[in-house]
């Protein structure tokens, strides 16, 4: 062996590499080292990017309680471009009308006109598809499905109908092909609640019951809760009357379980509603009339209500198409209905449906023609008045107002005697239940022509209705002759009122707003 | 000059606009399942810098009265990194992957961390967390939005919140600004300015109607800035190692010279035999 090769291994770093190594280290090491700050990967909305210590106008987003019924919000689709808190603040005047701190809870009226105006999805009604489902697949558990005024008029949106296409029919018979046992209207039940509340108005008016006048409906669960958290004052003037869902509720549970010989235990009673607050209305721990009727205080008047959009999903999750659906009748039972009952999804149509009545009630006369086209009480004015001339009594004044934004100056009169109506509307969404929050989501913000649509299309039905006046409807009189006895009588007391409970110390109310 | 956030935490709704600013602009994931951003359950963790803690607290009394009825009131508390005026995270980084920068913010160079997490125990409020569940996992905290700061804007959270619990400015007005709040008249704030001395001041500051301590606020956190209290004998170390280094050096020619010595000896003997 030659020396040289004898040498060879020894030499692991020659002079040549070490300086390779190290120049490859100290660049390495230079480049690793030298990266960005972390932060600042992703992207604001644009408001958000103003220099200055400015705040933007629009900003952030309404808090929403986990344990919230009506709404949820999913974290990951909101984008905080601030409509929820927008719509809230200034339609619903709710967000921004407490002062802060907040007490020991968060101030919600569950109206979910939010769910409307949130571009992304990001805040929906609370699931009930779930509970649905599973209710449906029980075999022991017998289905009955009330459907709301204002859903026959939007649930064709979803399937590519134009807005205002009424789709009752079609409608009906998606929910029989869901396996709904029974399809029930809830249009019933507004003519029931406009015999109870008229009947009540009449009594309040000539002094037989003992309660202020003026008389604010109470069909509306975002507004009662509403009244409940700045009006407490003012509960006495809300009707007791339940509103058509919760009174459907307990004829369901009652007089339909003992027609039909159905054990009240074993029925599951669903409602397809226009309306997130209904979800927090059917769980209010005093609407469990028919149970307490019964004697069963655990039986509720509604077990589960889902939205319009909720009712869409779940047939499109089934794989019909509503439009190739045979139009079908509702259930003989609970399920006529008069005009009047129909256009309660509307602003001002409790009020048209309750004073056709009333002036029958007080009067004793046919109601004129005006009061089939009551135009003052008609459209999209948060406010509207009208002055009513009832032979043997005089005038009635009514006022309808929709948005909770619209309430303040009516009811600052009321407080202050200076408003001198016998009856006043109230309902938590611009346009009526039509436009409520659990109906299909359209422009954002909502339109008023898709609101007129559907209004005309419920108008629509009044118009063709044989039966115009609630208490005319020839179930209605059934019902009362069979079973209930007479309006405010002691068993519709029992099932078909309710009582408010001031919620004002949760929240302390602002003031000047 | 240096700037500071003061959380008003009475005017806080739990909305949780200030989490999904965070989440939006520093591009940080949703991990609901391990750790909520809100609620009761909420905690800070590696993709969650701040989050909004919900607390049940007994209603505060006023003075001379008792709360007879007992009742229960809802409190919501941001959490984020109070970012220490003299941080221990940053004193605590051999690698200079912490860094305090004028403006305020204690900003961190994830390319610079070696992954040893002494700043996870240096913390008194236990801020920065670890990406246990990574391949190559950093640390991950609030940077008050360092970058947006330097642009002259708000932090994200603070740009979103719709009730102004936050507010940014300069951190001596704005503690003068607690100050004022907190020693008024009527005042029914605690008389406690969270921030103001706690590890030696933060940038961010809170003031309450609801003692801080039933509000997860760390009160055991010292009075004294975390850095301060190994500053004196890490200062000497420097010097140490230069005596240290002298020593050594002194022994080594010592005994190199006592070797040699010998050797010389040894040789001597072996050319006189």
């Amino acid at each position: 062996m030659k020396p040289e090769d004898q040498h060879e291994p020894n030499i692991d770093v020659s002079r040549r590499s070490f300086i390779k190594m190290a120049g490859t280290g100290l660049v390495v090491g230079t480049i690793g080292c030298s990266g960005q700050p972390s932060g600042g990967e992703g992207w604001m909305p644009s408001q958000y990017e103003g220099n200055g210590n400015f705040p933007p106008q629009v900003r952030g987003r309404i808090p929403i309680d986990p344990q919230n019924l009506s709404i949820t919000r999913d974290d990951r689709k909101c984008i905080l471009c601030g409509q929820c808190a927008e719509v809230c603040s200034k339609v619903e005047t709710v967000m921004y009308n407490y002062e802060l701190p907040l007490i020991d809870n968060i101030p919600c009226i569950g109206c979910g006109q939010c769910t409307l105006w949130c571009p992304t999805g990001a805040i929906t009604e609370t699931d009930g598809l779930t509970a649905l489902v599973e209710a449906l697949n029980d075999p022991n558990k017998h289905v009955v499905v009330q459907t709301a005024p204002s859903t026959r008029v939007a649930l064709g949106e979803e399937f590519g109908l134009p807005a205002g296409t009424n789709v009752e029919g079609r409608q009906v018979a998606a929910l029989k092909s869901l396996g709904f046992d029974t399809v029930l209207d809830t249009n019933f039940s507004a003519d029931l609640t406009i015999m109870e509340e008229a009947t009540e108005l009449v009594q309040r008016i000539t002094g037989k019951l003992n309660a202020p006048i003026p008389q604010f409906t109470s069909c509306c669960p975002g507004w009662v809760r509403y009244c409940e958290y700045f009006y407490p004052d003012l509960l006495p003037n809300l009707s007791s009357a339940k509103s058509p869902m919760s009174m459907l509720g307990a004829m369901i549970k009652t007089y339909y379980a003992e027609k039909r010989g159905i054990d009240p235990k074993k029925i599951f009673s669903v409602a397809v509603m226009p309306c997130t607050a209904k979800k927090f209305e059917a769980g209010r721990p005093e609407m469990n009339h028919s149970g307490l009727k019964i004697g069963d205080p655990s039986i509720r008047d509604t077990d589960l209500v889902i939205t319009t959009r909720e009712l869409a999903k779940l047939i499109k999750l089934r794989g019909l198409d509503l439009l190739k659906l045979e139009p079908v009748s509702y259930d003989n039972l609970l399920s006529e209905y008069s005009g009047a009952g129909a256009i309660f999804g509307v602003t001002g149509g409790v009020m048209e449906a309750a004073v056709r009545t009333a002036y029958v009630q007080i009067s004793g006369e046919k109601p004129p023609a005006l009061l089939f086209n009551l135009q003052p009480v008609r459209g999209l004015a948060g406010m509207k008045e009208a002055t009513l001339e009832i032979p043997n009594h005089g005038e009635v004044r009514v006022a309808v107002v929709a948005g909770m934004g619209n309430t303040h100056k009516v009811l600052e009169r009321v407080q202050n005697g200076t408003g001198n109506w016998h009856f006043i509307e109230f309902m938590a969404c611009p346009g009526g239940c039509i436009s409520g929050g659990g109906q299909p989501r359209t422009a954002l913000p909502p339109s008023d022509e898709v609101r007129s649509a559907r209004i005309g299309a419920l108008y629509n039905v009044d118009e063709r209705a044989t039966v115009r006046l609630c208490h005319e409807n020839p179930e209605i009189k059934t019902v009362y002759k069979d079973y209930l006895g007479e309006p405010n009588g002691h068993l519709a007391h029992a099932l078909l009122h309710t009582h408010y409970e001031n919620y004002s110390m949760h929240l302390k109310k602002k003031v000047n707003s | 000059m240096s700037k500071g956030i003061l959380v008003n935490l009475t005017k806080c709704i739990g909305c949780g606009s200030c989490t999904v600013a965070c989440k939006m602009y520093n591009g940080n994931q949703w991990i609901n399942e391990r750790a909520e951003t809100n609620g009761e359950h909420a905690e800070l963790a590696d993709e969650n810098w701040t989050v909004i803690q919900k607390f049940r607290v007994p209603q505060p009394v006023e003075t001379g009265k008792t709360n007879e009825t007992n009742q229960e009131i809802w409190r919501f508390v941001k959490r984020q990194c109070m970012h220490c005026k003299e941080p221990g995270c940053v004193s605590s980084c051999f690698a200079k992957a912490f860094q305090k920068t004028e403006a305020g913010p204690v900003i961190y160079y994830p390319n610079n961390c070696v992954g040893c997490r002494y700043c996870m125990l240096a913390c008194p409020f236990k801020i920065p967390k670890f990406e246990w569940d990574k391949t190559i996992p950093v640390i991950t905290k609030c940077v008050m939005c360092g970058n947006r700061i330097a642009k002259g804007q708000q932090p994200a959270c603070v740009s979103v919140c719709p009730t102004n619990v936050m507010k940014f400015g300069d951190r001596d007005d704005l503690l003068a600004e607690a100050k004022e709040l907190v020693s008024s008249k009527d005042s029914h704030y605690v008389q406690h300015i969270y921030g103001e001395e706690e590890a030696g001041g933060t940038s961010w500051i809170y003031v309450s109607d609801t003692p801080f301590e039933q509000l997860g606020f760390k009160m055991n956190v010292p009075k004294k800035s975390i850095p301060s209290y190994t500053s004196t004998y890490m200062h000497s170390t420097p010097i140490f190692g230069a005596i240290w280094a002298l020593v050594l050096t002194g022994l080594y020619f010592f005994t190199k010279r006592k070797d040699h010595v010998k050797s010389a000896e040894n040789k001597n003997s072996e050319t006189t035999e």
